[in-house]
């Protein structure tokens, strides 16, 4: 079924520019970072200007550099963790909302028991057993951020089923697999990404979370690493706000726009929605 | 009569649900440091324990029992659980309970506050917000929100310790007293240091829950007991806070529970930046020390604290519905 295609609305424009910038910025590192991130040639703990223009840590790695390559490594575990749960929860929550019965019941208790354990320090738990890789991270996390996916998904399943053409396509002899690949998946679409662009914001804050506690991949820069060590090593109480600054800004920032984004999506998903945030 | 049964019928499968998570973690807890890579005796007893006298080390390992087959290790280890024989924290140099205890109660001194003010916060002004949609005040209120929703708590923290307290030295930079202080004077001591963090993490709770009314009070705006209450004559403002707004609350009980989690999380980062007592610092300090022992029974505790305030929040929720009252 060929989707409408409205003009997006402001919100979704202004968060996807500032998007677009930070995904730009990370796939161009290697040509807009002035330093490699991790050369330790500068002098450690200098203030902005005279060639660094977010200064140097306690190392005397340039910070601009690293805030630059880090963005590679929190995108990718936001956008990847992000798109492993909606996935997860997209087809969990079809099977459940589709086969309903015995299937529904299964699933659904699974994803209620999830959705109520505490996430964020269960991973705690796991990262300080296993060593913290990109990996790691995004598997953890897309493991755990899906509940909330497979419940809309579910729901919208459920009132699809029930329109005329799955019935016409069963008359036709569809089997159940393709009823739901082709006639129920794409009803879901516009939900699934804007759960999907709320997912990425979930990982992200997650994922600098637990780099702030001191959990992260130790061989890729990161802004989680940056704000760890930014906190750790004194930047913070020696009031270096160069340093602990930008990796939480940009952090906030990335953030900010996806939220927008979602509720730029969501509004031409559910048009109940739309009337309260279109402007 | 009827729906009240049915009622109690829910409680009680909730109730068993929230047993089971409880039972799942219980047993995670117990697998991980068995099962997962490394030595099954630092995973168990944390890094720090290395540095102990071998001897000492010897009689922690007879304790653990861990010679004898897995069932009835884990029969064992149940029993410990919930006796409160959680073993001994070398980061803290005290028995994990008494740890874990100690800390908790600083965490809930501070979150209680946060969250309820938090609530109320977001009742208030999200209420005004959404009866007054697209007004001057919703678009203030709304970006204001959702920028301080975006902001992780930690940095959120950092940035009010940084202006507050180190560049206009209004508040301390942290820990809950001065010491030397007793009676009155201590209290007062404990509310000037928990003024900071209490303000930051009350708009970090108010943020999410100021959408969730404002979005629920939008909703109401053409809903026939809408209608009726102004047809009755009600003035506005009786007409939101008695009518409007008791109808946005149930999402913000649910929203509250399931954002718990969050809350706990955020707490414990917050109380990092501040130095305040609480799980957060210990789960820090134990992080830092790769102290299993003291992880896994914050984290029991908190996940169990967690699944008896969605417990209090469904109860209330049900309280809450008209339908069934």
């Amino acid at each position: 079924m060929p989707l409408r295609r409205p003009c997006p609305s402001k919100r979704t424009v202004v968060g996807g520019g500032i998007l677009a910038l930070f995904v730009l910025g990370a796939l161009l590192a290697p040509w807009l970072a002035p330093y490699d991130p991790w050369r330790f040639g500068a002098r450690p703990l200098e203030s902005p200007g005279g060639g660094h223009w977010l200064g140097t840590n306690d190392i005397g790695q340039d910070i601009a550099s690293e805030l630059i390559w880090g963005s590679r490594t929190s995108l990718a575990i936001g956008f990847g963790a992000a798109a492993l749960a909606v996935t997860i929860g997209a087809i969990i929550g079809i099977l459940a909302g589709f086969r309903r019965g015995i299937v529904d019941e299964v699933l659904m208790g699974l994803t209620d028991l999830v959705l109520v354990i505490p996430t964020f320090f269960l991973a705690i738990l796991i990262m300080v057993y296993i060593e913290p890789r990109l990996w790691v991270s995004v598997v953890l996390l897309g493991g755990m951020l899906w509940p909330g996916t497979a419940r809309v998904v579910r729901s919208q399943v459920l009132s699809a089923r029930e329109s005329g053409f799955v019935e016409a396509a069963r008359a036709l002899g569809a089997g159940d697999l393709a009823i739901m690949v082709r006639h129920i998946f794409p009803q879901v679409i516009p939900m699934v990404v804007a759960k999907f662009v709320l997912t990425v914001a979930a990982a992200m804050l997650m994922d600098m979370s637990l780099g702030f506690l001191g959990l992260f991949d130790p061989t890729t820069k990161s802004w989680g690493m940056m704000m760890h060590y930014a906190f750790a090593r004194g930047g913070f109480v020696n009031g270096l706000w160069w340093w602990f600054i930008p990796p939480g800004a940009a952090v906030a920032l990335v953030i900010f726009a996806l939220l927008l984004v979602a509720q730029g999506i969501e509004g031409k998903a559910d048009p109940r929605l739309e009337r309260l945030w279109r402007r | 009569m009827e729906k009240r049964r049915a009622l109690i019928n829910a409680l009680i499968s909730k109730l068993l649900r929230y047993s089971l998570v409880l039972f799942i973690i219980l047993s995670l807890n117990f697998f991980l440091p068995r099962l997962l890579p490394g030595d099954p005796v630092m995973n168990l007893l944390g890094l720090e324990a290395s540095y102990a006298p071998p001897e000492v080390i010897e009689s922690l390992e007879a304790d653990l029992g861990l010679d004898r087959p897995l069932p009835a290790q884990y029969w064992h280890y149940l029993g410990d659980v919930f006796t409160g024989d959680w073993g001994y924290s070398f980061e803290q140099r005290r028995p994990v309970f008494e740890a874990v205890m100690v800390h908790l109660r600083w965490t809930v001194i501070l979150a209680l506050p946060a969250i309820l003010l938090g609530a109320l916060v977001a009742a208030v002004l999200g209420a005004v917000a959404g009866w007054r949609r697209r007004s001057p005040l919703d678009v203030g209120l709304s970006g204001a929100f959702l920028a301080f929703y975006s902001i992780p708590p930690f940095l959120l923290a950092m940035f009010a310790l940084w202006v507050f307290g180190f560049k206009l030295g209004w508040f301390p930079l942290g820990k809950v007293h001065s010491g030397n202080t007793a009676g009155l004077a201590y209290l007062a001591d404990v509310i000037w240091h928990m003024a900071l963090p209490l303000a930051v993490l009350t708009v970090s709770k108010a943020s999410y829950d100021f959408l969730v009314v404002r979005n629920a009070v939008v909703a109401t705006i053409g809903e026939n007991f809408i209608l009726t209450a102004r047809g009755k004559g009600l003035s506005e403002l009786a007409v939101l806070f008695r009518h409007a707004l008791p109808n946005a609350l149930a999402p913000l009980v649910t929203v509250t529970a399931i954002q718990l989690g969050v809350i706990f999380a955020g707490t414990a980062l917050i109380e990092i930046v501040f130095s305040w007592p609480g799980m957060g610092t210990l789960i820090y300090g134990a992080i830092g020390a790769r102290d299993y022992p003291l992880i896994q029974y914050a984290f029991f505790i908190i996940a169990a604290s967690m699944l008896l305030a969605n417990f209090v929040a469904d109860i209330v929720y049900a309280w809450l519905d008209p339908r069934i009252r």
